[in-house]
């Protein structure tokens, strides 16, 4: 009977240990993969952003309005990751 | 405040013999702001000519070329210089007259010859470049030149190549390229250009050179470095006419400038025959003072006149109105667009609250102590006006990031000698010895949404405010009503929420009576603020409706005021971990000579990583703090396109009366 017992705890304990993993990866997934979606979405802006100001400095703060736009999606997948963690 | 500076539409009349007097009094004043008059036949502008340059233009022009020129030559910037005391300008001109024809000589001598000497220097590098390739073959120079019946080759060929014709050929093998000359006599020159094409040659210029080629590049090293100390020579003589004549330089520049500007301004003016008509923009608190002391300079030869504004076709320069400790905050305006005339000048809250989001962001009292620093010790190197404003935006959020520090608790990752006052954002990181209680990740996410809801709902108000002042007619009221549905759509969703879910630092709806269909009246409160909200929204434009979304992504987007500072705080905490947990301690309860270098190494670490930290820091607490005001903010109400205030005159630095 206590073998059980002791075999019971050692698989909760395993099991909660793969959950904290999971989760970790599952943060881990969020951060990163929302990274390379801001990353593919600011490339062609910051591009078009940099082409205008070398025309025209005037648009320097626009460009750069227009350019940390999809910044949101990868701070939202910085939110999900720490929601995931604590 | 919250508005720009009230202009006047000021119209100035004289005759054409009045012009210079009006024009110095208008200069001094640097008060108004021309409004430029073209030639395209505007209504009671019939019959007026585009006026000519004061007489002495074009020598005053040249003069200010030149002395540009020297300025250029020895790198002087009026920027960059602070004025130890001003020169009048009577004593200025006879000064430019009788020493800077001398100077202007001087400069141009010594840039003269310093362009002579790098021309020369160059010449003398590339023949160094062409010569040594031959070093590795024994051959003299003279050797390569100076047949009737041969042909010399030299160049790079990939491996070996062997000749058919009768030919003298020395191969050199080189570690990347191997050198090839041949000689080889002119009946064969086709065979011999064949055969190397086919082995891949690439031909080289043989220098027309006498003598072993190591001795010629030793002979040309010494004349470089002869050329080099000539120009370094000549750079220390431009540093010290520099040094003694840099602030002279700069009053000249001035002073040529305001003359200049003077003696050109009636390009801008209408002009007749006898009389001339200007036209600008002038402060409504300062029309008086400059009609009366326009009528004093000219003794009562004038006409001026304040002009009815009409707000919505005049384009009115805008000069800004805010209380000194808002000055900075008109860059990052100005970054952005400057306000329209009409509209509310948002730089006083952008003041306000830049400082507080950065603060909310960086939030350590090390790393607001290092910017401090920085600041301080930058405002000795960035003279311009702009580079100080930057400095003051900058004095101000690390000010900010030094009390939520405090409040945070947080210094370099460390926690303070006491607990976070306000919420925790301590992680857990190397076993959570030292990271204290862990963060409050709900309740700073809350936060950070509550200031997302107050800001939007601010910036919505404001855009009700700017569409009421406006005057476009029937569409005056649909728009406020539009911008007052966005704002019913956000509550509405807020109060539905809390109908439903109880969460903390939030209002509890929960416990509101049910009404139907097991929802509590809150939920139908926020429902029917929603679809009124939706149909204020479709009345004034039915394609806004599919921005619906963004009321959400909107307030969510100020979670990474949260986000943001956290993840600056893990990479803080992380190199504390390894630099200390991992290094340092460890070795110190042991010491030995290796764990001397290994404690070294922690501390590199230790120092690399918080550099990296603060750059980090302030590229993303700054850009993120800014964003969330052009995207989030702006956008609800600001229109911006303003056209800047740019008054007649200048700023004297160098020069007086």
């Amino acid at each position: 009977m206590p073998v059980e017992v002791a075999v019971a705890a050692t698989d909760l304990a395993t099991i909660q240990a793969s959950q904290m993993g999971m989760k970790a990866i599952g943060a881990g997934l969020a951060v990163g993969l929302t990274g390379v979606g801001t990353g593919v979405a600011e490339m062609g802006i910051g591009a078009a952003a940099v082409g205008a100001i070398a025309e025209n400095k005037d648009f320097f703060g626009l460009g750069l309005l227009f350019t940390v736009i999809p910044e949101t999606i990868v701070i939202f997948g910085l939110v999900v990751g720490l929601l995931l963690l604590f | 405040m919250l508005k720009p500076k009230q202009m006047s539409r000021l119209l100035i009349a004289a005759s054409r013999d009045q012009m210079a007097p009006v024009i110095t009094e208008l200069y001094r004043h640097n008060l108004f702001h021309i409004e430029e008059f073209v030639d395209q036949g505007q209504e009671g502008y019939e019959g007026f000519k585009i006026g000519t340059p004061l007489p002495g233009a074009s020598e005053k022009s040249t003069d200010l070329i030149k002395i540009r020129a020297i300025t250029n030559a020895i790198a002087v910037r009026g920027d960059d210089i602070d004025s130890v005391k001003t020169c009048p300008r009577a004593e200025l001109k006879s000064k430019i007259e009788r020493e800077l024809p001398i100077l202007e000589r001087d400069v141009e001598d010594l840039t003269v010859r310093r362009s002579k000497l790098d021309t020369r220097l160059k010449e003398y590098e590339q023949k160094i470049v062409e010569i040594t390739p031959f070093v590795s073959v024994p051959a003299d120079l003279d050797l390569y030149h100076g047949y009737t019946r041969f042909t010399a080759f030299a160049g790079y060929v990939p491996r070996e190549v062997v000749l058919s014709v009768p030919s003298e050929m020395y191969f050199s093998k080189g570690k990347e390229k191997n050198f090839l000359v041949v000689i080889a006599q002119n009946e064969q020159r086709g065979e011999v250009e064949r055969t190397l094409q086919e082995a891949g040659f690439q031909s080289v210029s043989i220098p027309e050179e006498s003598g072993s080629p190591q001795s010629r590049i030793d002979y040309y090293s010494g004349q470089v470095a002869a050329l080099t100390k000539e120009i370094a020579e000549i750079n220390e003589k431009l540093e010290s006419v520099r040094n003694k004549h840099a602030e002279f330089l700069a009053a000249c520049e001035e002073f040529l400038k305001s003359e200049v500007d003077q003696t050109e301004a009636p390009l801008r003016f209408a002009t007749t025959k006898q009389t001339f008509v200007a036209e600008g923009w002038v402060p409504s608190d300062m029309v008086d003072e400059v009609s009366k002391s326009l009528v004093q300079a000219t003794g009562g030869k004038i006409y001026v006149t304040v002009l009815p504004t009409d707000y919505e076709h005049d384009s009115v320069p805008v000069e800004y109105n805010n209380p000194d400790f808002a000055k900075p905050a008109q860059m990052l305006m100005d970054v952005y667009s400057r306000p329209k005339y009409t509209e509310v000048d948002p730089t006083l809250m952008l003041a306000i609250v830049f400082p507080i989001f950065f603060g909310l962001i960086l939030g350590d009292v090390g790393y607001g102590l290092l910017l401090l620093v920085m600041c301080f010790g930058l405002r000795k190197i960035m003279k311009g006006e702009d580079g100080q404003m930057f400095l003051k935006v900058l004095r101000n959020a690390s000010i900010s990031s030094i009390i939520f520090g405090l409040l945070f608790s947080e210094c370099l990752g460390f926690e303070l000698p006491w607990h976070p006052i306000i919420f925790s954002r301590h992680l857990l990181i190397g076993g959570g010895s030292e990271g204290g209680a862990g963060p409050a990740i709900p309740a700073l996410m809350i936060m950070s949404i509550w200031i997302g809801i107050l800001h939007i709902t601010l910036g919505r108000a404001l855009g009700m405010y700017n569409h009421a002042k406006q005057d476009h007619g029937e569409h005056r009221m649909k728009a406020v009503m539009a911008n007052f549905g966005w704002l019913a759509v956000m509550w509405g969703i807020l109060v539905a929420i809390w109908s439903n879910v109880a969460m903390p630092y939030m209002f509890d709806l929960t416990k509101l009576p049910v009404v139907a269909a097991g929802f509590n009246a809150g939920t139908f409160a926020g429902g029917a603020l929603i679809v009124i909200g939706v149909l204020c929204i479709a009345r004034d434009s039915v394609l806004e409706v599919i921005e619906l979304p963004t009321i959400i992504s909107h307030v969510l987007s100020y979670a990474r005021l949260v986000a943001v500072g956290l993840s600056s705080v893990a990479i803080a905490m992380v190199v504390n971990y390894m630099a200390i947990g991992m290094f340092i301690k460890p070795q110190l309860a042991n010491l030995t000579i290796v764990g001397v270098f290994i404690i070294f190494v922690g501390v590199m670490i230790f120092l690399l990583g918080h550099t990296l930290n603060l750059a980090l820091g302030i590229l993303g607490g700054g850009l993120h703090s800014i964003r969330l005001h052009y995207v989030e903010f702006f956008t609800k109400f600001y229109k911006g396109g303003g056209k800047k205030y740019i008054p007649f005159g200048m700023k004297r630095k160098f020069t007086e009366d």
